[in-house]
C-alpha cells in the first residue's frame, strides 16, 4: 500500500466538477484508492463519496492506494492535485 | 361550501427582483422536495426483481441525463452541460449501488426506499459542511435522487413542459432541466427560493419578459398548488393568498406598469436630454453578448459597463488572448459607433462569493479584488489589456479599472497599458489608438482623493453599490443590518456630488454604473441628474424609465433640488424633499416612486 498527502489548492474546493475528475482518474486503475479527511475515509472511485468529503480550499487529504498498479495510481492522483487539475491557480 | 373554507392568511415575502412586471395567478409548484418515501417492505420473492428494477431506473435516468446534456450543450454551450457529467457519474457510483442493493436484500425494502435512505446519509454529511458553496452542491445530489425515484415510481419529472394552463411557477430552484420545453404563454411569473439576479431562472425570465422574483427564502415550502400569488418583479415582493384589498392595489400597480411600459418604449429613439437641453449619455450594463439585443431594443447608446468576469468564471481555464479578443471585438463591432466601456477583471469579493463559491478570505470585500488582483497577476492583466486594445481597432473603446483606493494603483495600471500598446505596435498588431482610460469610484478613499485621481485619468464612473456598502459599512446580505443600506443616505449624495465636482474641475467627465437608478428609482435618478453626471449606465430594462425622467425635468431644477438635498441630515428628509419637489413641479413622475400604490 502507498500513502501520501495532497492539498486542495483550488480556491473553490473540491466541487462536483473536480470530484468528477478525481473519480474518472481513480477509476482508470485497478488499485483501491481512498481519500481521507479527518476521520472520514471515502472511496475515490465513488462520486458521492468524493463529493461528501466537502474538501475546501487548503484542506489536506490523505491518499491511500493499494493494488497492482498502485505506483502509477498514486502518481497520477498526486499529480492531479499538484497541478490543480490543469486549472490555473488564482 | 366556499363559505366554510378556512380563509388562508395573507403572507408577504420579499426576494430579489429579477425581471420586472407584476403578475397574478395560481401556484404551480415544481420540484417539491423529494416525494415522501417511507420504508416500504417487499416480499422475499420480489427482492431480485426489485434489484433489477433499480438497475433499470439508474439506466433510464442516465439516458435522460445524456439527452439533457446534449440539449443543454446545443443551447448554452459545453461549459453549461459539464455539470451534468457529475450527475451521470453519481449514477455510476459503485459504492452507492452496492449499498442500495444490500439494503434492498438485507432489509427487504423497496428500491425507492433503500435508495432514498442511502442518499439521505450522504446528504446529512453535506449539511454539516462549513463551506457554503460545497454545502449547496447537495442540491445536485437531491436533483439526481429525485430523478431516480421518479423513474422507480414510474412518474415523469414534473418539468414545465407539463404545464397546461396559466400559472405562477414556484420552485425551490429552477434548473435548466425544469425549464426545458416550457411554453411562454402558460408561465405568468417565476418565484424561486434560491438564486440571484444572474441565476438561470433570472436570465431566462428577462429574456422572455416574464416577471420574476428569486431568492425568496422558504417560499416553495409555504406555497401550495393552486394558492393565489401576486409577483412583483419590480419591488421583489411576493404575496401569498392576498386579501381582496391587496389584490386591488396590485391591479392598479399592474395597470400603471403596463401603460408606462408602452409609453416608455416609444421613447426608444429619442435622446436623453433634459427640458433645458442638457444631454446625458445613457448607456447599458452588460455581461454577455446575448444582452446586447436587449440593450439596443431599449434605446441605450453604448455600453457603460461591460463586465468581463463572465468570461473568466465558471470555466476550468483562463481565457487566452485570442479568445478574449474575439469576444470583445464582436461586442465592439455591434455597438460602434457608440462607445464600449470595458471594465478590467473585477474578480474577488462578491463575484467569487456569488458565482464560484465562498472565498477563503475572511473579508473578501475588503480583500484581494479588482485592480489589486490584476496588478498582482500581471500576466492575466496584460493578456486582457492586449485583447481590449486589439478590439479597440473596431470601434470606440474605453478601459476602466475597478476598486481603486490609492493613486499608485492608477499609475501602475497606466504604465502597463503603455507597455501593452508598445508591444502591440512592435508586434505589428492592429489596435485602438485613442482608448480613454478611466477608473471606477467605489471606495470612499477614491472620493477623498478624487482631485488627484482626476489628473491621471480620462473619466470616472461611480460604482454606487460598492460605494454605498463601503461608506455605510453595511453588508447588504446581512439581514440584521440590511435596513441600513440606503443609497439616499446623505453621505452618499455628498460623495457623488464631490466626485462629479472633482471630475469637472479637472475637465474630465463622470458617469455612474451602479444600481442606484434601479433601487432608488426616481429619487436616485433625479439627484444624479442634479449632481451633473455626464453619463448613466443601467440594466437595459431601466433605460426607458431613466430616459423618461431625464426628458421630464430641467437640469436647472434638478441642480436646485440637489443643492437643497445636500443640506439634509437623513435619508428620510431627503426623500421628503424630493417628494415635495415632485408633487409641486413634476407630479407625472410620481409614477416612478418605488412601491407607489402597492
Amino acid at each position: 500500500m502507498l500513502t501520501g498527502t495532497v492539498r486542495v489548492v483550488n480556491r473553490t474546493g473540491i466541487h462536483l466538477r473536480l470530484a468528477s475528475e478525481i473519480v474518472k482518474a481513480a477509476s482508470q486503475f485497478r488499485a483501491k484508492v481512498t481519500l481521507t479527511k479527518g476521520d472520514l475515509t471515502v472511496d475515490a472511485k465513488s462520486m458521492l463519496g468524493v463529493a461528501m468529503l466537502g474538501a475546501e480550499y487548503d484542506t489536506e487529504l490523505r491518499l491511500s492506494v493499494e493494488g497492482e498498479d498502485e505506483k502509477e495510481a498514486i502518481d497520477t492522483l498526486t499529480g492531479l492535485f499538484e497541478n490543480n487539475f490543469g486549472r490555473e491557480v488564482i | 361550501m366556499d363559505r366554510e373554507r378556512v380563509e388562508k392568511e395573507e403572507m408577504i415575502f420579499s426576494g430579489i427582483p429579477a425581471s420586472p412586471g407584476i403578475a397574478f395567478g395560481e401556484a404551480f409548484v415544481i420540484n417539491i422536495e423529494d416525494l415522501p418515501v417511507g420504508d416500504e417492505p417487499i416480499r422475499a420473492e420480489d427482492v431480485e426483481p426489485e434489484i433489477k428494477r433499480f438497475e433499470e431506473a439508474l439506466e433510464q435516468t442516465e439516458k435522460e441525463l445524456q439527452d439533457l446534456s446534449r440539449t443543454l450543450e446545443e443551447e448554452m454551450g459545453r461549459e453549461h452541460a459539464k455539470i451534468l457529467d457529475s450527475h451521470i457519474l453519481m449514477l455510476a457510483d459503485e459504492v452507492m449501488r452496492a449499498e442500495t442493493v444490500e439494503m434492498i436484500r438485507g432489509e427487504g425494502i423497496s428500491a425507492a426506499s433503500a435508495f432514498h435512505r442511502v442518499i439521505e446519509h450522504t446528504l446529512r454529511t453535506f449539511d454539516q459542511m462549513k463551506d457554503q458553496y460545497l454545502r449547496e452542491r447537495s442540491e445536485d445530489i437531491r436533483d439526481v435522487r429525485r430523478r431516480v425515484i421518479r423513474n422507480l415510481l414510474g412518474q415523469k419529472i414534473e418539468g414545465l413542459a407539463n404545464l397546461r394552463k396559466q400559472a405562477v411557477v414556484v420552485a425551490r430552484n429552477l434548473t435548466p432541466s425544469d425549464t426545458m420545453g416550457f411554453k411562454r404563454k402558460y408561465v405568468l411569473a417565476f418565484v424561486s427560493d434560491i438564486g440571484g439576479s444572474t441565476s438561470h431562472a433570472a436570465i431566462m425570465a428577462r429574456s422572455h419578459g416574464i416577471p420574476a422574483v428569486v431568492g425568496v427564502d422558504g417560499f416553495s415550502a409555504q406555497a401550495k398548488p393552486y394558492d393565489r400569488i401576486i409577483v412583483d418583479g419590480i419591488s421583489g415582493e411576493v404575496v401569498l393568498n392576498p386579501t381582496p384589498e391587496t389584490e386591488r392595489l396590485y391591479r392598479q400597480a399592474q395597470e400603471r406598469f403596463r401603460e408606462l411600459e408602452t409609453e416608455l418604449l416609444t421613447l426608444k429613439d429619442y435622446a436623453a436630454v433634459t427640458l433645458d437641453g442638457r444631454k446625458i449619455e445613457l448607456s447599458g450594463n452588460v455581461e454577455n453578448e446575448e444582452e446586447i439585443d436587449d440593450l439596443i431594443s431599449h434605446g441605450a447608446r453604448g455600453i457603460g459597463l461591460f463586465r468581463t468576469e463572465y468570461f473568466f468564471i465558471g470555466r476550468g481555464t483562463l481565457p487566452g488572448e485570442e479568445e478574449q479578443y474575439k469576444f470583445y471585438r464582436d461586442v465592439v463591432r455591434r455597438i460602434a459607433p457608440d462607445p464600449v466601456i470595458v471594465r478590467t477583471l473585477d474578480i474577488g469579493g462578491d463575484k467569487i462569493a456569488a458565482w464560484v463559491d465562498d472565498a477563503p478570505e475572511a473579508n473578501p470585500f475588503m480583500g484581494w479584488r479588482g485592480i489589486r488582483f490584476t496588478l498582482s497577476r500581471k500576466d492575466i492583466f496584460r493578456t486582457q489589456l492586449r485583447a481590449i486594445y486589439r478590439a479597440a481597432a473596431y470601434g470606440p473603446v474605453r478601459i476602466m479599472f475597478p476598486m481603486v483606493s490609492v493613486l499608485d494603483e492608477v499609475l501602475a495600471a497606466k504604465a502597463i497599458c503603455a507597455e501593452v500598446v508598445d508591444d502591440l505596435q512592435r508586434e505589428r498588431y492592429r489596435y485602438g489608438e485613442n482608448v480613454e482610460i478611466g477608473i471606477m469610484i467605489e471606495t470612499p478613499s477614491a472620493v477623498a482623493i478624487a482631485d488627484h485621481l482626476a489628473r491621471e485619468v480620462d473619466f470616472f464612473s461611480i460604482g454606487s453599490n460598492d460605494l454605498v456598502q463601503y461608506t455605510l459599512a453595511v453588508d447588504r446580505g446581512n439581514n440584521r443590518i440590511a435596513y441600513l443600506y440606503d443609497e439616499l443616505h446623505p453621505s452618499i449624495i455628498r460623495l457623488i456630488h464631490e466626485t462629479v465636482e472633482a471630475a469637472h474641475r479637472n475637465k474630465i467627465w463622470a458617469g455612474l454604473c451602479g444600481e442606484m437608478t434601479a433601487s432608488a428609482g426616481v429619487y436616485g435618478t433625479l439627484l444624479l441628474i442634479g449632481a451633473g453626471l455626464d453619463e448613466l449606465s443601467a440594466p437595459a430594462f431601466l433605460i426607458p424609465e431613466i430616459k423618461k425622467i431625464i426628458r421630464s425635468v430641467t437640469f436647472d431644477e434638478a441642480r436646485t433640488l440637489l443643492k437643497n438635498v445636500l443640506q439634509k441630515s437623513t435619508a428620510q428628509e431627503i426623500r421628503a424633499e424630493i417628494d415635495r419637489y415632485l408633487k409641486d413641479k413634476r407630479p407625472e413622475l410620481l409614477e416612478f416612486v418605488p412601491h407607489a400604490g402597492a
